[in-house]
């Protein structure tokens, strides 16, 4: 966040605690972000569905991602089970949808309160461990849920798994892609604006102090226990809203997308992205969503040229995203946010780049 | 500058390379498993439809339109399976799909209905079979799925009643024990309750189900288990590369239990990588075996596509997946002579077959029967019997059995 505020122009000192904590940096970062925004929203108009399918992916997941960056990133815990509340909240959602005849509209926001209960109790045992002994605890967290996702046959329909009706408000179906990009939109819109406000308020800051140095904060005043486990509840709730966005785009939730793989994705999506930065978490997200995405096209197009590897280049492609990950990890261990720091510091420094 | 050029050249043609449909293409969705717990067999029926449509649309195509086939390795994962439709469904535009598992499959019952694709699986579950939902055990109807096989439920009825000639035959006393086996999992589970419901009616005490992994790996705990219960018949509901390391396992621990396995569940890599241990499985093979076969010139012809020598030797998955294929091509080129390529035009073609066998295809797929009110395509079923002789590798036919074709048991 520092080297955020190292562009400001010279002679702009911050006089109060609130100018010192703005959303935007600067006029410039806000009016670009607000350009950034309506642009997007003209999305739906430009890409096909392959493309805006991609987009609608890149928002589930950011949610999710960014609650994960709360929990590792700002409160420095560790959490090897998020994709088992990502799961949790889809078929929350799916189940309140099916069951109760609950709209949508409202089983989204509620599984996210359903599965911030469960994030709660996740969370008891964090408030009490740490480290290594922490990333076991939440290991296990996952591995109950996911055995519970293939056997609840009532709540999640078991190894079948469960049909998620489409988004709907006040009779008007949201099921295309076209549409329910702007669900996701608005979604995302809420989520990371409240995240971001969050990590401006005292339990914003103390959650960070929790991370800096726990002993510290501890003798600050800061309940470790209770704000431990806060974050974690927060965590699942977002993993709970992303994970029923997506359950409902998709039309089906089924156990075996929530593995621990997934879980381990969503660790690459944030410490890609920027462990502790906000807009870090989309674009780590993005990276994790697309880079799959452009090794295919890459293999399509070496395919045709070579024709009959097409069963070696699928192992090649996998191969291709992890080298891609460890290389990005060597020259960028600070993340894309990162990054995004240095080129805008370019451009505002240009000619002279230091 | 000539980067930055290339660059938007290369983005324009995946813009327009992202499905763009010629006219006189008949486009085809193909979902397969070439990775993930099931590519032990989906590397052999994928191959199978990619060289058919090859050898289709080399001799001609379908009045006069190639087929064009776009093959995705969704990796057994439904929800990727699902997320592949949907993109189809915006710029593939299939008429039909060939698409793989049972969860799969399931799952996208409800769209393909919706929106008029006929949809041939490779999954063989009987919840696909009910096209109007008329029975009682019938979970949805399913009037837009097809599959050439008998369904996994009246296989697994066919072996059951196999089983019991067996144990007569054999002159065993009291009630013989019989088991179903398989992982947590969609395709194992589809014939659990349909198959022990008759294995009970025709006499069997039915054991708990024993749950092993659809992923290759060590089974001995389940083989004690199977060992504890005293079964004699076992049901192996998994796929052919998990069954090698259950036979296995359950010959070191000693295990003398008849294994009876289902369609996907034993095959010729089987038979030679499990060696003596896999002796004596019995099995459903839904085509006829590739010594046999390859003296048909269709079949080789199809072969030829991705094996111009012939060296190749054929899976009997390999051959279900070319038969599967040319029943529908067979039904589109009836849909093209009857004035429309579209989805409830082949769904007719297909429901008007009567023991049909591709023409062309004599003597190699099994005939098959579909009508608008039941998807069952055969309740014949082929019973094998599985030995390795040194390094050959002999099926001998044990009985052809008919399961009944009862009407409560449609969808089930």
């Amino acid at each position: 966040m520092s080297s955020g505020q190292s562009l400001r122009p010279c002679g702009d000192f911050r006089t109060s605690y609130a100018r010192d904590t703005t959303v935007f940096a600067t006029p410039f970062t806000r009016n670009f972000a607000l350009t950034f925004m309506v642009a997007l929203l003209f999305a739906p108009l430009v890409f096909n569905g392959y493309y805006l399918t991609l987009l609608i992916q890149i928002g589930c997941f950011g949610i999710a991602a960014l609650g994960l960056n709360i929990v590792v990133g700002f409160t420095g815990q560790i959490s090897l089970g998020h994709a088992a509340f990502f799961g949790f909240g889809a078929f929350a959602s799916a189940w309140l949808n099916n069951r109760f005849g609950i709209p949508v509209a409202l089983a989204i926001p509620l599984s996210g309160v359903l599965t911030l209960l469960v994030g709660l109790g996740v969370g008891i045992p964090a408030g009490r461990i740490k480290g290594l002994y922490l990333a076991i605890a939440t290991l296990a967290s996952q591995f109950i849920l996911e055995d519970f996702f293939s056997r609840a046959e009532w709540f999640t329909g078991g190894s079948s798994g469960a049909m998620a009706d489409s988004f709907r408000l006040f009779d008007v179906p949201f099921s295309s892609e076209r549409s329910y990009f702007f669900v996701v939109y608005a979604f995302v819109l809420v989520l990371y604006l409240l995240a971001t406000n969050l990590m401006r308020t005292r339990d914003g800051r103390a959650l960070v102090a929790v991370r800096d140095h726990y002993l510290s904060a501890e003798i600050m005043g800061i309940n470790l226990t209770r704000y431990r486990i806060l974050s974690f509840g927060l965590s699942a709730f977002y993993a709970g809203i992303g994970g029923a966005l997506y359950g409902h785009f998709l039309g089906f939730v089924s156990a075996e997308q929530f593995t621990i793989v997934l879980s381990i994705q969503f660790l690459g999506m944030v410490i890609i992205g920027g462990l502790g930065s906000i807009s870090g978490s989309l674009l780590g997200t993005a990276f994790m969503v697309l880079l799959p995405e452009v090794m295919e096209a890459g293999v399509g197009m070496i395919s045709g040229s070579f024709p009959g590897l097409n069963q070696a280049l699928a192992y090649i492609k996998e191969m291709a995203i992890g080298l891609a990950i460890v290389l990005f990890l060597l020259f960028e261990p600070d993340g894309l946010a990162h990054r995004w720091q240095r080129i805008k510091a370019y451009w505002k420094l240009y000619p002279f780049a230091y | 500058m000539k980067k930055s050029c290339a660059f938007v050249v290369v983005a324009g043609l995946l813009c327009l390379g992202a499905g763009s449909t010629f006219a006189g293409e008949i486009p085809i969705g193909h979902l397969n498993a070439f990775t993930g717990p099931t590519s032990d067999v989906g590397a052999h029926y994928g191959p199978a439809v990619i060289d058919a449509v090859n050898y289709v649309n080399k001799n001609g195509g379908i009045a006069g339109q190639t087929i064009k086939l776009d093959t995705v390795d969704y990796g057994y994962n439904a929800p990727r399976a699902v997320a592949t439709y949907k993109g189809w469904k915006s710029d593939l535009k299939p008429v039909a799909i060939q698409g793989w598992g049972t969860a799969d499959t399931e799952a996208l019952v409800r769209f393909v209905t919706e929106d008029q694709i006929p949809y041939i699986s490779a999954s063989y579950s009987g919840h696909l079979t009910d096209p109007v939902g008329s029975s009682s055990h019938a979970k949805f109807a399913a009037p837009y799925n097809f599959y050439y096989s008998p369904s996994y439920s009246d296989a697994c009825r066919g072996l059951v009643q196999w089983a019991m000639d067996d144990w007569k035959a054999k002159g065993g006393k009291g009630k013989p024990k019989y088991v179903h086996m398989g992982d947590n999992h969609p395709y194992p589970n589809a014939p659990k309750d349909a198959c022990n419901a008759y294995a009970e009616e025709l006499g069997f005490e039915v054991l708990p189900p024993i749950v092993y992994s659809l992923k290759p790996a060590d089974a001995k705990a389940q083989c004690l288990t199977l060992k504890d219960t005293g079964a004699q018949y076992a049901y192996l509901g998994n796929t052919s590369g998990s069954n090698i390391s259950l036979i296995k396992s359950c010959s070191t621990v000693g295990v003398d239990t008849q294994f009876l396995a289902n369609i996907w569940g034993w095959d010729e890599t089987a038979i030679t990588a499990a060696g003596p241990a896999g002796n004596g499985v019995a099995w459903v093979v839904g085509a006829t075996p590739w010594d046999e076969a390859k003296k048909n010139p269709m079949m080789k012809a199809i072969s030829a596509m991705s094996d111009p020598e012939g060296k190749e030797y054929r899976a009997l998955h390999y051959i279900r997946g070319a038969c599967s294929t040319m029943f529908m091509v067979d039904a589109i080129t009836k849909a093209a002579k009857a004035g429309k390529i579209d989805g409830p035009a082949i769904k007719a073609a297909m429901e008007s077959m009567t023991d049909y066998v591709p023409k062309g295809l004599e003597g190699v797929c099994l005939p098959s029967t579909w009508t608008a009110t039941d998807h069952r395509s055969t309740t014949h079923i082929p019973v094998y019997k599985s030995n390795l002789d040194g390094e050959q590798v002999q099926m001998t036919k044990q009985a052809e059995v008919l399961v009944p074709r009862r009407p409560e048991w449609l969808g089930w």
